[in-house]
């Protein structure tokens, strides 16, 4: 897929963002605005595969997987590059992984206009820094993916979802390797993959009941908490869901817990210095860099 | 410190084998207690590489690093590519010490006295006087050594009972629970003649050559035939397998096939012996491995099939690694040998988790002393074989 | 030449028996398993963060080149001190510091080794699931520096994947930690960044992995051919049939004759290729996907298919495969081992190509190699005493790694680009993303102290004057 047209749009001067399916939040408003290439290139089932645009729906690629009995482990809704740029995972991480693990290489444009290769075309690489996985969750900040390629992954013969009114810690101990196991502050739900007869077996061991599907996700905000973080423990049943094991916390209220501040002085130097190498004018996505990234204020000391 | 080049001697073809992947390094106890690549074998042998073909100096450095291994030859079998590590730094000590910088001669006078079995007889009778009248340094790390050792007899001539010479002083009661066995199993055994006593194991370690060819071929006259050479000590047992190679003669050859392991002996004996009682309450062992039976006899398996109908069986997580016993390295290299000895006895202290009563078996007199000293249990697999047969 | 000054502070830092000069001790530090010799200027223990913070401030301080340094198992070079860099050996920080059983996970300390750590997870049912073949003996900071593989990382992914957080000492000595222990974090992914920078990016002092649960069945099979495309045609199918297995590792002729002389694991010495092919998980799931392996196995030409049938049997075969790479001193003393991946579907044809120009070379080749992941690992193997081998040996591993490449592969699966592949990354990389990469390094090490002069070729960066030195090949 040729980007240069995608390049050329991005060009070399003045704030510019990136639009998708504003499944995500959307582009910052206000600034001049993109969209990356739409279109599933190739698809691999043998490779476990697929190269797309970063603006291909992540509906419309999932069902092309779908015929070969594959999938992404990106999240539903919006465009695959908005899944990346995000880099917040669905509700199977746990089984699944993080979005940032799905990425196997790219090419991003970057502030300069030039185009850059990241990663490699097979699932083992170490040639080279992994800037893939520093694209990844980086929000548009150090660059826009143009083109994307994934690591697909097989379906499972069966994915069941159940319930216990038992704590969830309690429940996972029970398991091997659950997709998922949630906590809402009153039930453990969990997600199970693999042969119907594991699935079936794995479930009546642990005493799980039974439902149609995953639970309704809180829609306030996602906060990285650990599962037993106290700050948890006043919040009402059904306020919030707990993703166990890695480090999610969905909100009805975004205002019931206030979202960390990155703190370390070593991280936020790192920010500040990959932000002025990848993007010293501070172009991309403007505002939605993270602490330490932010271009620094007229009038203060540019070290 | 003169830096003059020396000649290693080494045969390159055994020293190029290596191809320096480190998978050795855990397997290497002092690479283990110091994470030190000069206390690895792979950092020995590039350290002799460097002086047989580049004409390192040997500083002080070489001489210390080829010191401070414990010749427990655990790399061998970790090693792929078969390099003979023990011969390497056999051959590295000899020049060494042909060069005089090893083995003092006050040292020397120690291993020589091996070799006179009245005065390691004495010598431990006083050392055992001393312990009692409160006059033997605890840093010599012994423990509780017999005031009286049993009188040994022979019961025939189906097979000889190497006796040794430190194991014969402290460790007594062990041969005599190999002729019980062996009597229970319908089998006389003979005594050394003059002679038979010191294998020069520790020579040979140590890189006196000479030395320990001499003891060798005294060794071998003290027990002339055909009848096996039966060894109840790990370390012997390797030497007496040895004799081959230092010696270097066919005859030599020819004896060191007729040398046997205690407990590879005893695999052949087992349905002779009586079966024991349904009833019989099996103690648990916790069985320790010298080196020199597992690495270089690779007999470790045999103790465990004798072993097994007479005690239940408690094997350490450590894959074999180095007590840091290792003959005299105990007493030359006490730190870090003490290091080692850590190791092996948090290894211990998980395998008793499951029964804290068990005892410690480990067929070598260096391992037994060395590990007793911290004031553990440590028996001999026979001595448990013994009674066992005793109900 | 030693540099007193250096010497000095360092020793009032750590302790004098510590900080180490003789000239026998440095010179075992000139490399590491690969072939590559630089030269170390001093070699230093630290035991703890705040050591290493004190050490590598003072290199900053001093301008001083470091390279850090566990187990040296690194077959690239990457742990090849140039110019008499000051070697920082973390083999002494080897603790577990704490396992959460429940959350599973560890924080370790980088001299740790991974079997070792393995060991340590299994009381609670855990192992570290990325499993290169040297992992008795390399150390959980070397697998972060070089994002290691193995033959697991076929279903469970390489480091990367296991690692959440990292404690790092900046190469200006700042101390920080990248990632979060729960997983997930706002920010660029630093700890994503770190994990594979070879060293360049600072060092690591403390990791928090991922534990993975054992699995409650495994089944090892192990399947014969007399045709390579015949096992290579087994992986793809295997693939495409919807299975991942645990692992799917190949050995070619030569290997299967080096191997089967050191382990007796009972490897057919006629075979022209052995597939070896392990399941793991629940039982269901396991003995279905096993049987349809073992159809798709016969279909595509296996002579036998055997099911391993104990844990002696399964270890041994394991032992076979991990130990390869040894295994070759039984035919030469000397060997040099590539590491490339290719496409799946390209693997018999880049695999033709290997023999060709081996053949053509007059070198022996083996070969070992992750057959899922398309990770090839031919062996050269030779004898450096041999006068102008060096030189044949060199052209013809160039010559594979342009194969692979060409195929549109990568150079390199799991080992890394240090030294030995840095001057092949214009192969693969365009200048501009050359200089992205060097842009991400510059982030972290702005003075460029932290093992320079490898992965990236000199000039990548845009105006890069800095002076790269050759990498000795010996």
């Amino acid at each position: 897929m040729d980007l240069t047209g995608f390049a050329d749009a991005v060009g070399l001067d003045g704030p510019v963002t990136i639009a998708g399916l504003a499944g995500r939040g959307g582009p910052v408003p206000g600034v001049r605005c993109v969209a990356a290439p739409a279109g599933i290139g190739t698809f691999l089932p043998e490779e476990m595969t697929v190269s797309c645009g970063a603006g291909t729906p992540v509906a419309e690629l999932q069902a092309a997987l779908a015929e070969r009995g594959q999938s992404v482990a990106l999240p539903d809704g919006g465009t695959v590059g908005g899944a990346l740029a995000v880099g917040h995972a669905g509700l199977l991480r746990l089984g699944h992984g993080p979005v940032r693990d799905a990425l196997l290489q790219c090419h991003t444009v970057l502030a300069d206009g030039s185009t850059v290769m990241a990663g490699g075309t097979t699932v083992k690489n170490v040639s080279g820094f992994d800037l893939c996985r520093l694209f990844v969750g980086a929000q548009g900040t150090l660059g826009f993916f143009g083109t994307v390629l994934l690591r697909t992954r097989p379906e499972p013969a069966a994915r069941r979802w159940f319930r216990s009114d038992e704590p969830a810690t309690a429940v996972r101990r029970r398991l091997f390797r659950p997709s998922a196991v949630l906590w809402n502050g009153a039930a453990t739900i969990v997600c199970l993959e693999g042969h119907p007869a594991d699935v079936a077996e794995q479930a009546a061991g642990a005493g799980l009941v039974e439902v149609e599907g995953p639970p309704p996700v809180p829609a306030g905000a996602r906060r990285p908490l650990a599962s037993d973080d106290p700050a948890l423990v006043g919040l009402p049943a059904g306020s919030y869901l707990v993703e166990l094991g890695v480090g999610v916390v969905h909100l009805a209220d975004a205002a019931a817990l206030a979202a960390p501040r990155i703190a370390d002085p070593g991280v936020v130097a790192l920010h500040g210095r990959l932000k002025r190498l990848f993007d010293p004018d501070g172009r991309l996505n403007p505002g939605r860099a993270p602490a330490g990234a932010e271009p620094v204020a007229i009038g203060s000391v540019h070290p | 410190m003169s830096e003059r080049p020396i000649r290693l001697g080494l045969v390159d073809d055994e020293l190029a084998t290596c191809v320096s992947c480190g998978l050795c390094l855990p397997h290497c106890p002092t690479f283990r207690a110091t994470g030190e690549e000069a206390a690895s074998p792979r950092g020995r042998i590039a350290a002799m590489r460097a002086v047989q073909w580049e004409g390192a100096p040997v500083d002080d450095g070489f001489v210390e690093f080829m010191s401070s291994c414990v010749q427990c030859r655990g790399c061998e079998p970790a090693c792929p590519s078969g390099v003979p590590f023990g011969r390497l730094m056999e051959g590295t000590r000899r020049a060494l010490v042909d060069a005089g910088r090893t083995v003092p001669w006050w040292q020397r006078l120690g291993y020589r006295a091996l070799g006179h079995h009245r005065l390691v007889l004495a010598g431990s009778r006083l050392a055992a006087l001393g312990q009692r009248v409160g006059l033997m340094p605890a840093r010599l790390g012994l423990p509780p050594l017999p005031l009286r050792v049993p009188r040994l007899r022979a019961t025939g001539t189906a097979a000889w009972l190497f006796t040794g010479c430190v194991m014969d002083a402290w460790q007594r009661d062990v041969h005599a629970s190999v002729l019980r066995v062996a009597a229970a199993a319908g089998v006389g055994m003979a005594l050394p003649g003059a002679g038979g006593d010191c294998c020069g194991a520790l020579h040979v370690h140590a890189g006196l050559h000479d030395d320990a060819r001499r003891l060798a071929e005294r060794v071998m006259r003290s027990m002339p035939g055909t009848a096996p050479v039966v060894v109840d000590s790990a370390g012997c047992g390797a030497a007496l397998k040895d004799y081959g190679h230092v010696v270097g003669t066919p005859e030599a050859a020819a004896f060191a096939a007729r040398v046997l392991d205690v407990h590879e002996w005893l695999v052949d004996l087992m349905d002779r012996l009586p079966v024991p009682s349904a009833t019989m309450v099996r103690p648990s062992v916790v069985v320790q491995d010298p080196c020199h039976l597992r690495h270089v006899q690779r007999a470790h398996a045999a103790v465990r099939t004798v072993l097994a109908p007479y005690a239940r069986l408690l094997e350490l997580d450590d894959d074999g690694l180095c007590c840091g016993a290792g003959g005299a390295y105990s007493a030359l290299q006490p730190e870090l040998a003490g290091d080692i000895r850590e190791r092996k006895l948090a290894a211990i202290a998980r395998a008793r988790s499951a029964a804290p009563d068990a005892v410690v078996v480990s067929a070598n007199p260096g391992c037994s002393v060395h590990l007793a000293a911290t004031g553990l249990t440590v028996r001999h697999p026979v001595q448990i074989i013994a009674e066992g047969l005793d109900g | 030449m030693v540099d007193a000054g250096l010497v000095a502070e360092l020793a009032a830092v750590l302790s004098p028996d510590r900080v180490r000069i003789g000239a026998t001790e440095l010179a075992l530090y000139r490399r590491d398993a690969s072939t590559i010799e630089g030269d170390a200027g001093v070699v230093c223990f630290p035991l703890t963060t705040e050591e290493v913070a004190a050490v590598v401030r003072i290199a900053h301080r001093r301008r001083v080149p470091f390279v850090a340094r566990g187990s040296g198992t690194g077959l690239a070079g990457g742990a090849t001190p140039l110019d008499g860099a000051l070697v920082v050996v973390t083999t002494k920080m080897n603790r577990v510091l704490s396992v959460d059983v429940d959350e599973r996970r560890a924080w370790v300390e980088p001299g740790v080794l991974n079997l070792d750590l393995s060991r340590h997870g299994a009381a609670y049912g855990l192992h570290f699931a990325p499993d290169p073949s040297s992992q008795q003996s390399c150390s959980i900071g070397g697998n972060v520096a070089n994002n290691s593989g193995g033959p697991h990382c076929l279903a469970e992914g390489v480091t990367s994947m296991h690692v959440l957080a990292v404690e790092v000492v900046l190469p200006d000595g700042t101390v920080t930690m990248l990632g979060d222990p729960d997983g997930e974090w706002d920010g660029y992914d630093l700890r994503g960044a770190f994990v594979g920078s070879e060293g360049m990016f600072g060092i690591a002092t403390k990791v928090c992995v991922r534990l993975t649960p054992n699995p409650p069945d495994v089944r090892t099979l192990l399947f014969d051919y007399t045709d390579v495309a015949a096992g290579a045609a087994t992986v793809s199918a295997i693939i495409a049939a919807g299975i991942v297995p645990a692992a799917l590792e190949m050995m070619d002729a030569n290997c299967i004759q080096a191997v089967e002389a050191y382990v007796h694991a009972g490897f057919p010495l006629d075979a022209a290729a052995v597939l070896l092919v392990e399941v793991d998980g629940l039982p269901h799931g396991v003995a279905a996907d096993t049987e349809r392996i073992v159809e798709i196995g016969m279909a595509h030409g296996a002579r036998t298919a055997r099911v391993a049938q104990n844990d002696e049997e399964r270890a041994l075969i394991w032992k076979g495969r991990k130990t390869a790479f040894g295994a070759v001193a039984r035919i030469k003393p000397n060997y040099y081992l590539h590491d490339t991946v290719v496409p799946r579907h390209r693997l018999v044809e880049v695999l033709t190509q290997v023999y060709e120009i081996a053949a053509r070379h007059e070198l022996i080749v083996l070969n070992v190699f992750h057959a899922g992941d398309g990770n090839l690992h031919p062996l050269l193997v030779f004898d450096k005493r041999e006068p102008g081998v060096m030189e044949r040996v060199h052209a013809a591993g160039e010559e594979i790694v342009r194969a692979s490449v060409a195929a549109g592969g990568v150079l390199s699966g799991e080992h890394g680009i240090g030294l030995e592949k840095r001057d092949f990354m214009p192969l693969m990389f365009a200048p501009a993303d050359l200089d992205a990469q060097a842009r991400l390094r510059e982030a972290f090490d702005p003075d460029g102290l932290a093992n320079p002069a490898k992965v990236l070729p000199s000039g990548s960066r845009c105006g890069d004057i800095s002076h790269a030195p050759e990498g000795a090949w010996i």
